[in-house]
């Protein structure tokens, strides 16, 4: 910190410790409703309004008296709050999915017959796979439906994103990149219902009538819709981290007679590497959890294709099965459905911390630390 | 001179050689568009021009392509053509030729001569180790031409013999799907006129690594092409099919000052003489945009001025980026049921606009965070030390200095943020509902004061209300038949929507950047 | 330099009255030697932008030995060097007009693989940039993109895995570069691990390895330590017997010891003088070039 908010009271032309007690006892005020409210709202009261006041009341008293400080504490309590509402979707979800998770054990990804190697069960078998009347819900349908489509998804966000990212970033003259680049970042937009509506009224339609598959809507054109939504995000940001190798670099290999193309591929691509794998995990991230597009292309299939790699089978994703059955769910059956909400959660959530690692330490390799 | 043989810095080709290379490239370029127009079923089969069928002459087309890049590569061998070939190929040309190889054989092994699957896959492995080993062994300029020739040569003649005609099926073993020829002939003729097309630009310079650059350079460069055709593609065909009942009845009388968009002014009725509208989902969402950027955008800039602004780098720093990430790729989804947990409970065990406001205000936090930081981030640390340096305290030059100046890029931040926020769906699904035939929410006259506790309701708050996306997904589930006018239309609103806000976004964006680069 | 900061006041004034009034002379550059010129450049101006860093340079540049640029910071000696291997392309805004020849081939022509006169002038930087590789991989990364090295899985199992010629290569050129004892140990360790001075010996030691036939050297010296200094010295001696060496020095003494000739850049992009170096520090016929080679200037 550059200065001591106590400049400020001498300022005012109090006396220190007058203005110290002040600010102290703002704080506390304020601190105390914050947390007063915060947990009159979780035990579902009424009252919650009232330390809300008078919160809101400690911080306007704030602003006027001992500004720099109470900035600081509202910022602070700001910054707690980001932390905080990852906290609670945790603790929402994981406690909504308690029961379920101890009512099915790891049957949770259990196979219709018992998974044996050498006599010893490791995975009880669990008969039919999801039965709301039988109380059966294993996620494993979902969890091959999501891991399919994302595979699809990104054998064509991939290696198209990559490459139309070092189009961009090494190959285009610089007036198609200052025009393609934006305009990149446009199409990500794209809503992903929209995205749905396509596939729904288009795509499966047209692939019903001519390549004859047994009904509307498969993994396969899920995945390559998906892939096609994850495109434009894995080009931008897989387009910075090329963009992020300096140009000295690149320079030196061209000095040596290296052609632009040696250099993409010697230099860039492997200085980049890190950057661009994690450009490609973002959009795995993405993939994963789209809803929307799945939701509307997929019927609600909750059995494993046959065979397990038949792609144009119609399997529903994790986020598809929430998305298109939590309109009749409860009691175990929502249980199941936030079950399905953790296991999403989580694994995007270590595919976040894997790429923030990654994209670390290409910050060190290019500062030269590796 | 230190080195033996000194090149000259320019190495021309004979004009006769660019132009066949060049014509290779035309042709090829005109029946890969070709083939995607009749994957499209834009072009059939029986498409017809000076008596010969579609197929007919993208087959020719090949055959000819085919023959003329063999002669190149040939040519080039023999010396007729000037080139710098490496003495062998690369990896890469022969892994992508062996697997060519590899499919082409094993394909005609068990489908035309209808062997069993072990000698199919022999027959494959066969015919890819063979024609890998060749591209591997072989001078580059024969390498890369033979096969690609090859290939074109083949596909053409086995479209032009008939083997492969509109009525050929293939069902592959273990999927549930069929694939008839008309789909398979412009996949495969396309295919070809690429790896065609390919060798020819490389041998257009030279081979070598010149070649090799060209080559690369052209799939790229195609493959940027045909990623911004598709999307423009998507636009355009939702901006086709729902403009016109979109747009349908504007009208503007210059006189009484009155103007009428009935398709966005009007509600969803029950009348059949008279067209629906989206009134209520339009005025949905713009509640729903002004409720999380209330919600989020203050949480977000404070947290951002905290962390760029007084907190040192630490555990504490690292925990919360950690945890703006980590919210930033949760899924859309998984919001939904944590209001659905969280919020719907605590707001009279509903479906309400108010949770809708707070889940999408949640999702718009990591968002406006991350893009707040990185604008404080930008201003020069200059800017805070000359104004420490006169004295003034931390908080006035965050107020007067810092914010000021990162204000463009906040703004933005918001924006996308916005953009995104307005077009999900899945949340407001499982935490906001609102059917198509509600009303717009009315929620400034809906407040009222209570004698109880919480003091203050607004039932237009509590209630469910319609949103765009959320129309759009209502449209597909009450069934698209009879309806789809409407959906396209939605679809045409909700997308004009969202990518204005990510074009002002992105604009602004530019716009900062540049006049930062100027100062 | 101790002269140059006791007179600073008077030669501040000096300077100034010096740059308006001193007409440059273009026999003062005219300098005529024996031999054939490698480079040969003509009226070259070069812009970036609406700046004029160049103006209207010509000169010829001996085969086979040390061409010295010096002059003071900005009047445009990189400029002038990245314009001989035409690496200011890279560069957006730059534009340059005039004719460079090498070997009588004109460098800006039409049509000209920029590849293969990259190949035959060769460049080490002003601020050193070894790659994110290993020190064997930076060495070796210029002869084997150039093809003429074969290694890898591939190449050995055909037999043609020049890895011994690889090692001796790498060996020959990181000794010539005087880091070789520096270094030999961890040939595998990532380039960007070493010191400054090391990473720039490493850049001369690849520029080496591509065998160019003129080598420019953008104060090659800067960032190193008087011992690794004089080898540098006598590297660039050598390599004068084999190659044509372009380098631009701020160091007086270094372009007085290891030059033949040097060439004088002032301030606006002009070339005042070019001469043999011994003129040119003995005897300069431009009073500016006086000035600053006794160091009353700049
Ligand atoms: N990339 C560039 N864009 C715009 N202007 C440039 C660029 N590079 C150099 N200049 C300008 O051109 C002029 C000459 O620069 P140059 O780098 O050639 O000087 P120099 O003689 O090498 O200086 P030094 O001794 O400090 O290395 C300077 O005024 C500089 O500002
Ligand atoms: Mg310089």
């Amino acid at each position: 910190m550059r200065i001591s908010n106590t400049s400020i009271a001498g300022f005012e032309g109090r006396s220190v410790a007058d203005a110290d007690r002040g600010v102290l006892l703002t704080g506390l005020v304020g601190g105390g409703c914050l947390l007063v409210a915060f947990g009159l709202f979780l035990s579902n009261s009424t009252l919650t309004v009232v330390p809300v006041v008078g919160f809101l009341g400690a911080t306007t008293y704030g602003w006027f008296n001992h500004q720099a400080a109470t900035v600081k504490s509202v910022t602070f309590l700001a910054t707690v709050a980001t932390t905080v509402v990852l906290g609670l979707i945790s603790v929402f979800l994981i406690a909504r999915a308690v029961p379920v998770f101890q009512h099915m054990g790891v049957r949770i990804f259990g196979l219709t017959d018992p998974v044996r190697v050498f006599g010893i069960t490791l995975l009880p078998g669990v008969g039919e796979l999801w039965s709301t009347s039988g109380d059966v819900y294993s996620l494993t349908p979902m969890v091959w439906g999501t891991l399919m489509t994302t595979v699809i998804a990104m054998l064509v966000a991939g290696p198209l994103g990559v490459a139309g990212a070092i189009f961009i970033a090494e190959i285009a003259p610089p007036v198609v990149r200052e025009s393609v680049k934006p305009g990149i970042e446009i199409l990500a937009g794209i809503p992903s219902i929209v995205y749905g509506w396509l596939g729904f009224v288009l795509i499966s339609p047209f692939v019903y009538e001519h390549l004859g598959t047994p009904g509307l809507g498969n993994m396969a054109i899920v995945g390559v819709v998906i892939g096609l939504m994850a495109l434009p995000t894995v080009v931008s940001v897989a387009e910075d981290a090329l963009t992020s190798v300096p140009n000295s670099m690149k320079d030196g290999s061209l000095a040596l007679g290296a052609t632009d193309w040696q250099t993409i591929k010697g230099i860039t691509m492997p200085a980049s590497f890190s950057g661009v794998s994690a450009a490609v995990l973002l959009g795995v991230g993405r993939a994963v959890g789209e809803t929307m597009a799945a939701t509307v292309i997929l019927s609600n299939v909750v059995k494993l294709p046959e065979p397990l790699y038949n792609v144009f089978g119609n399997t529903i994703s994790l986020t598809s099965l929430i998305a298109s059955q939590y309109g009749n769910a409860d009691g175990m059956h929502m249980q199941a459905l936030f079950a399905a909400g953790v296991v999403l959660f989580v694994s995007v959530m270590v595919l976040s911390v894997v790429s923030q690692t990654i994209e670390a330490r290409m910050k060190r390799k290019l500062e030269g630390q590796a | 001179m230190s080195t033996a043989t000194r090149h000259s810095l320019r190495s021309d080709q004979s004009e006769a050689f660019t132009r066949l290379t060049d014509g290779v490239v035309g042709v090829g370029i005109t029946v890969i568009s070709l083939s995607v127009l009749a994957v499209g079923r834009v072009v059939t089969g029986d498409t017809a021009a000076f008596g010969l069928g579609a197929f007919e002459w993208i087959a020719l087309a090949l055959a000819a392509m085919g023959s003329t890049v063999v002669a190149l590569g040939v040519g080039s061998f023999v010396g007729t053509f000037e080139t710098n070939p490496e003495e062998r190929g690369t990896v890469g040309p022969a892994l992508g030729f062996g697997g060519i190889a590899f499919a082409a054989g094993g394909l005609t092994a068990s489908q035309t001569l209808g062997l069993p699957l072990v000698a199919s896959l022999a027959a494959a492995l066969v015919a890819g180790l063979a024609v890998g080993g060749f591209v591997t062994l072989a001078r580059e300029d024969l390498g890369t031409t033979l096969p690609a020739g090859g290939f074109a040569l083949f596909v053409g003649a086995l479209v032009l013999t008939d083997v492969l005609a509109a009525g050929w099926t293939w069902a592959p073993e273990g999927f549930s799907v069929t694939f008839p020829g008309y789909m398979v002939v412009p996949v495969l003729a396309g295919l070809a006129a690429l790896v065609a097309c390919w060798a020819a630009v490389s041998a257009r310079s030279g081979f070598g690594a010149a070649g090799r650059q060209s080559a690369a350079y052209f799939l790229v460069g195609l493959n940027a092409i045909g990623m911004l055709v598709v999307l423009a593609t998507l636009i355009l065909f939702i901006g086709v099919k729902g403009f016109g009942r979109a747009t349908q009845g504007i009208a503007f009388d210059p006189l009484a000052l009155e103007f009428r968009w009935p398709f966005v002014m009007d509600g969803y009725n029950f009348r059949p003489d008279q067209p629906n509208g989206v009134f209520p989902a339009v005025v949905g969402t713009v509640w729903l945009v002004i409720g999380a950027v209330l919600v989020g955008v203050p949480l977000a800039v404070g947290a951002a001025v905290f962390l760029s602004e007084y907190a040192e780098r630490g555990r504490f720093t690292q925990l919360v980026e950690v945890a703006t990430n980590g919210l930033w790729s949760t899924p859309s989804v998984v919001f939904g049921l944590f209001g659905y947990a969280f919020l719907v409970p605590r707001f009279g065990n509903t479906t309400s606009l108010l949770a809708g406001m707070m889940v999408l205000g949640f999702m718009l936090l990591p968002l406006v965070t991350i893009t707040s930081r990185e604008a404080i981030k930008a201003v020069p640390d200059e800017y805070r030390d000359a104004s420490a340096a006169l004295g003034v305290s931390q908080w006035e030059t965050i107020r007067s200095v810092v914010v000021p100046t990162a204000l463009p890029g906040i703004v933005t931040g918001v924006i996308l943020g916005v953009g995104r926020i307005a077009g999900e769906t899945a949340p407001i699904l499982l935490v906001m509902a609102g059917g198509l035939r509600d009303d717009a929410p009315s929620v400034l006259g809906s407040f009222q004061f209570v004698a109880r506790p919480p003091f203050v309701v607004n039932d237009a708050l509590l209630q469910s209300a319609p949103a765009l996306p959320y129309q759009l997904y209502a449209t597909i589930t009450a069934g698209v038949s009879g309806n789809e006018e409407f959906g396209w239309a939605t679809a045409f609103v909700l997308l004009a929507v969202v990518l204005s806000f990510y074009a002002i976004g992105v604009g602004t964006r530019i716009y900062f950047r540049r006049r930062l680069q100027h100062e | 330099m101790s002269k140059a900061t006791s007179e600073s006041t008077t030669t501040a004034e000096r300077t100034t009255t010096g740059e308006t009034d001193e007409r440059v002379d273009p026999e003062w550059s005219n300098y005529e030697f024996e031999g054939t010129p490698k480079m040969a450049v003509e009226d070259l101006d070069v812009y970036y932008g609406d700046d004029h860093a160049l103006d209207g340079i010509s000169m010829e540049i001996p085969e086979r030995s040390v061409t010295a640029l010096i002059g003071p910071s900005g009047c445009g000696k990189s400029t002038f060097l990245r314009s001989l291997n035409r690496m200011n392309d890279r560069i957006r805004s730059a534009r340059v007009e005039g004719s460079i020849r090498l070997d009588g081939e004109e460098v800006y022509a039409d049509g000209v693989d920029l590849v293969e006169l990259r190949k035959r002038v060769g460049m080490v930087f002003q601020n050193p940039n070894p790659f994110p590789k290993s020190i064997r991989d930076n060495v070796s990364y210029g002869p084997r993109k150039h093809g003429d090295l074969e290694t890898g899985l591939l190449a050995r199992a055909l037999g043609r895995d020049d890895g011994d010629e690889l090692d001796e290569l790498v060996e020959r050129s990181l000794r010539r570069a005087a880091i070789w004892e520096e270094v030999n140990d961890r040939l595998d360790d990532n380039a960007l691990g070493l010191s400054g001075g090391q990473q720039q010996r490493l850049c001369i030691a690849r520029c080496l390895a591509t065998d160019p036939e003129v080598i420019l050297m953008d104060e090659p010296a800067s960032a190193l330590d008087p011992i690794a200094t004089a080898k540098i010295e006598d590297l660039i001696a050598e390599l004068a017997e084999q190659y044509t060496v372009v380098i631009v020095t701020h160091n007086m003494q270094q372009a007085a010891r290891i030059s033949e000739q040097t060439a004088v850049f002032l301030t606006g992009g002009e070339l005042v003088e070019y001469d043999d170096t011994e003129k040119i520090f003995e005897d300069p016929e431009s009073q500016r070039v006086e000035d600053y080679v006794t160091g009353k200037f700049g």
